[in-house]
């Protein structure tokens, strides 16, 4: 059950549908829910880093990724406030 | 077939995983760049390329040493500093194009939680100490993340211009340091110890203080009053 090999694959799996479902997914017409969706993409990658045991990368990929999400939601939010085609 | 190309201490388990994992990263940065492709919008176009900064940190991750580590930090810090430029460039632009019809003061908004007025103090603490004991990017990023959470939960508006000044000033001194650092690394390599401290003080100081700003930011723009 806790063989290394069984968390690279779900969150290589993670990853690929997540990226799909950013693409593709349902209501991604909105950009709120497509930021959203990227997250579960992050947390694959996340999944992979800790397959790796690469501590320090998993911490920067936490704290950016937060960071990340904020500065892509003010921006949606200040665009759809000046009347921007978001 | 690639998998002769992985240096030979490298784990067997590692290498074994090496050619999925590339395969997924390759899929993943497909999946996005068909995406960024068939996407008209602008503010779409630049959500999905976090999408291929994501399969770029898998492909580089397949790697499986520390060279994939200390590859990925700076990966990271470069593409959040890329990702606010673009926005800040997308958000100019649509304001020229539309015109000065519209107001360009953002809007009142009331984000009023409890948790941000009690636990701010202790979190940011919390995050900061942790961060300048980890140094480098990762300090950094973390020392930033409670930075912002302390900046954007606080009622406190209207920081003076010598502040933001200041702040652009340390992030300078601690530019200063990380190349002081490096060029005493080649220079005198007896120091080392005192040139790798310099320069994880300095990346440290750096990105901190970067997003700091960051959080500045969005308070103004989000806890308007």
């Amino acid at each position: 059950m806790l063989n290394l090999t069984l968390w690279f694959y779900a969150g290589l799996l993670l990853a690929i549908f997540g990226s799909i479902a950013t693409v593709w997914g349902p209501g991604v017409e909105d950009p709120v829910v497509r930021t959203i969706n990227t997250e579960v993409a992050g947390i694959g990658v996340s999944l992979i880093l800790l397959t790796y045991n690469y501590t320090l990368a998993l911490l920067t990929l936490t704290a950016t990724t937060v960071v990340c999400t904020l500065i892509l939601l003010r921006a949606i939010t200040r665009l759809e406030e000046i009347g921007a085609d978001v | 077939m690639v998998v002769e190309l992985v240096p030979q201490y490298v784990p067997y388990f590692f290498q074994s995983m090496y050619t999925p994992a590339l395969y997924g990263g390759l899929i993943v940065a497909f999946i996005a760049l068909i995406g960024i492709a068939i996407q008209k919008k602008d503010i779409h176009i630049l959500i999905l390329t976090d999408l291929v900064g994501l399969a770029m940190l898998i492909v580089v991750a397949a790697v499986g040493t520390d060279l994939a580590e200390a590859l990925v930090l700076p990966g990271l810090v470069v593409e959040l500093a890329e990702i606010m430029a673009i926005s800040e460039i997308l958000i100019s632009r649509e304001m020229r194009k539309i015109g000065p019809k519209k107001s360009f003061m953002p809007s009142e908004m009331t984000l009023d939680m409890e948790i941000m007025t009690t636990a701010p103090n202790f979190i940011a603490l919390v995050l900061i100490a942790y961060g300048a004991f980890l140094t480098g990017f990762t300090g950094g990023a973390v020392a930033g993340g409670g930075i912002i959470l302390y900046a954007l939960s606080r009622k406190a508006r209207g920081l003076p211009i010598f502040v933001i000044d200041g702040v652009g000033g340390i992030s300078g001194i601690a530019w200063c340091l990380w190349i002081i650092g490096f060029v005493l690394f080649f220079a005198v390599p007896q120091y080392w110890l005192l040139s790798l401290f310099l320069a994880a003080l300095g990346l440290f100081l750096k990105v901190a203080s970067k997003m700091g700003l960051i959080g500045i930011l969005m308070r103004e723009e989000f806890n308007k009053k």
